[in-house]
């Protein structure tokens, strides 16, 4: 699976869990998640959740950065590491 | 230096700040004399507007030390919340450090409460005095915590000096000082279990504080590191934080954590053993506590346990029963008491208990009788003497540990326009443990209107109390009596399909 199909199906998922009322910038996968407002900052877990369960990313020994977490660019750069 | 007891050090982990205790010392006579200066009396009410910052330890003492009571409430609410909060109290004094919303700012000064804000710069360079002679009354009020209500009746739990002092002396005897030296808080300082016993017992015994801003995945993410930097020797916390942080943060290293406390929320075995795998301690302890108790009341410290679902322990500093009834109509010891291993309502009686309900002594009828708590927990006692909890009846819903109170949320929604009747209620959620579901009955369901409703709740809600599920009902189910019973609701839905909230912004306007 390419970056661009990574990221069609984390958006898919982002927009399950943002704020009803706030918009996801598709287009700027910059954009940071909590700071944004988009997801409040205990949501980081069910993103934690989903790179488990998609891609079978266990963090729970080494621990994660949560600058790794906060935009979309960042979490697709963290799949990609992760299932080279 | 209060009280007889003597602080420790405070530290600020994420931003590095410290305060010894001459420095505390100082920034103390410092507040005193800009707080009498501004006209804080003894009595007066004050209504804290931070939390989890060295400023707030300190400007805690300064209240105490005039004789004042201290409010600290939870600065996530919305402003229409804390004037409802602050409505209620009536406070004298407001505190701040930082520029809070202009709207609050108005609302607070249209009720006559006075902003006082304890910026560096905004404090004398002269110090008051001394401190002597100016200990509190054991028997005025200290502190009330604001537990539910913050949309309607607000519901305060008051604590004396007395009982606030009952409450840190039986933790002393019962708990000692030696694994409380390096404590770290996470918890906000507007939970009793957070400020009273995470952070004021040990401070106030001279134990060093680290105290980080609460609710923050970020850092519980760096748990393990920031425990290791710190040596951090005790910690306090939630289920719902030991769940993300056995996710995402690597475990510590330099084996500095001597006691790890959990509590606010039922703790399963599964994750107690997790969480002693992650620590590298078997010290992990499930604490009991109630707000109305002074918190921490009972726990896991015996000599010999193994974690099993249910299990609190032995009592701390208080007298346990288990009883047939929940009434308070009648005293505690005319009511038939359960035997070993025998459910029933779980009973207390502490010297730490509350003063009573902030001018709802209706309420605190409900609930005290002859010195005796009714908790609203069911329980049983095992023969050896030890507290299982089975189960509560206590109407709240614990997200991640936060509590929210579904009353305080059909408050909001009933004075929505188009709301007929509604009913909210926790589900089990596999993030936050519960989450906050709406049964709601509208004149009408069209999309706009639910849009409205989305938008009313955002203005009168805090993120946290938000409504994640909602379910558009023709009628609330009532029992025979016409009264709902919110697991029934919850039943019910748990059947139906929500609405799907996203999907109502999602198609442009």
């Amino acid at each position: 699976m390419n970056r661009a199909a990574h990221k069609a199906k984390l958006i898919q998922f982002l927009q399950t869990i943002r704020r009803p009322d706030r918009p996801l910038d598709i287009t700027d996968e910059h954009q940071g998640l909590i700071t944004s407002g988009l997801i409040d900052s205990l949501a980081v877990l069910e993103i934690v959740g989903y790179l488990e369960q998609e891609y079978g990313i266990d963090f729970s020994e080494r621990g994660i950065d949560p600058g790794q977490l906060n935009s979309i660019a960042h979490i697709l750069d963290l799949i990609e590491r992760e299932t080279r | 230096m209060f009280v007889d007891m003597h602080v420790g050090a405070l530290t600020e982990p994420l931003t590095g700040r410290r305060w010894e205790p001459p420095e505390i010392q100082r920034q103390l006579l410092r507040r005193l004399a800009l707080y009498r200066h501004q006209g804080m009396r003894a009595g007066d009410r004050v209504l804290f507007l931070y939390g989890n910052r060295l400023e707030f330890f300190v400007d805690l003492l300064a209240v105490w030390s005039l004789g004042g009571c201290a409010i600290p409430i939870d600065i996530r609410l919305t402003p229409f919340e804390i004037e409802t909060l602050a409505r209620a109290a009536r406070p004298q004094f407001a505190l701040a450090v930082e520029a809070i919303d202009e709207a609050l700012v108005s609302r607070l000064a249209a009720l006559g409460v006075k902003l006082l804000e304890a910026t560096e710069s905004a404090l004398p360079a002269e110090e008051a005095s001394s401190l002597s002679g100016r200990h509190p009354s054991l028997d005025r009020d200290a502190l009330i915590l604001f537990t539910s209500g913050t949309t309607g009746q607000p519901k305060g739990v008051v604590h004396t000096h007395r009982s606030l002092r009952a409450r840190w002396v039986t933790l002393r005897q019962h708990l000692g000082l030696k694994a409380y030296r390096r404590t770290l808080c996470l918890l906000p300082t507007h939970f009793g279990h957070g400020l009273i016993c995470n952070c004021l017992y040990p401070w106030l015994w001279g134990q060093e504080l680290f105290i980080l801003p609460p609710f923050r995945a970020d850092l519980v993410m760096q748990l393990g590191a920031l425990l290791d930097e710190f040596e951090i020797t005790f910690m306090s916390s939630v289920p719902a934080l030991w769940r993300l942080a056995l996710k995402t943060a690597r475990p510590p290293r330099a084996g500095t954590l001597e006691r790890v406390f959990c509590g606010s929320a039922p703790l399963s075995a599964h994750l107690w053993e997790r969480i002693q795998e992650w620590t590298g301690t078997r010290n992990v302890f499930n604490a009991y506590g109630i707000t109305e108790t002074g918190s921490w009341v009972a726990g896991t410290t015996m000599p010999e346990f193994a974690p099993a679902d249910g299990l609190i322990g032995e009592p701390w500093g208080a007298l346990v029963k288990i009883l047939k009834s929940r009434s308070t109509d009648e005293p505690p010891w005319a009511v038939p008491g359960c035997a070993p291993n025998e459910p029933g309502y779980v009973w207390l009686n502490t010297p730490a208990l509350m003063r009573g309900y902030w001018e709802r002594d209706d309420l605190t009828r409900q609930v005290v009788s002859q010195g005796w708590f009714m908790t609203g927990d069911i329980g049983l006692i095992d023969d050896r003497g030890w507290l299982y909890l089975r189960g509560r009846e206590r109407e709240e819903i614990n997200k991640g540990g936060m509590k929210i109170y579904p009353g305080d949320i059909d408050a909001v929604v009933e004075r929505f326009t188009a709301t007929i009747d509604v009913c909210c209620f926790g589900y089990d959620d596999p993030l936050y443990g519960q989450n906050v579901g709406l049964a709601v009955v509208l004149s009408d369901s069209r999309r706009e209107t639910l849009r409205r409703l989305y938008y009313w709740l955002k203005q009168h809600l805090a993120d946290h109390q938000m409504p994640v599920r909602w379910y558009l009902l023709e009628a609330i189910p009532r029992t025979s009596r016409g009264k709902i019973n919110r697991a029934q609701v919850a039943d019910m839905c748990a059947r139906l399909k929500p609405v799907d909230v996203h999907h109502l912004f999602s198609e442009k306007q």
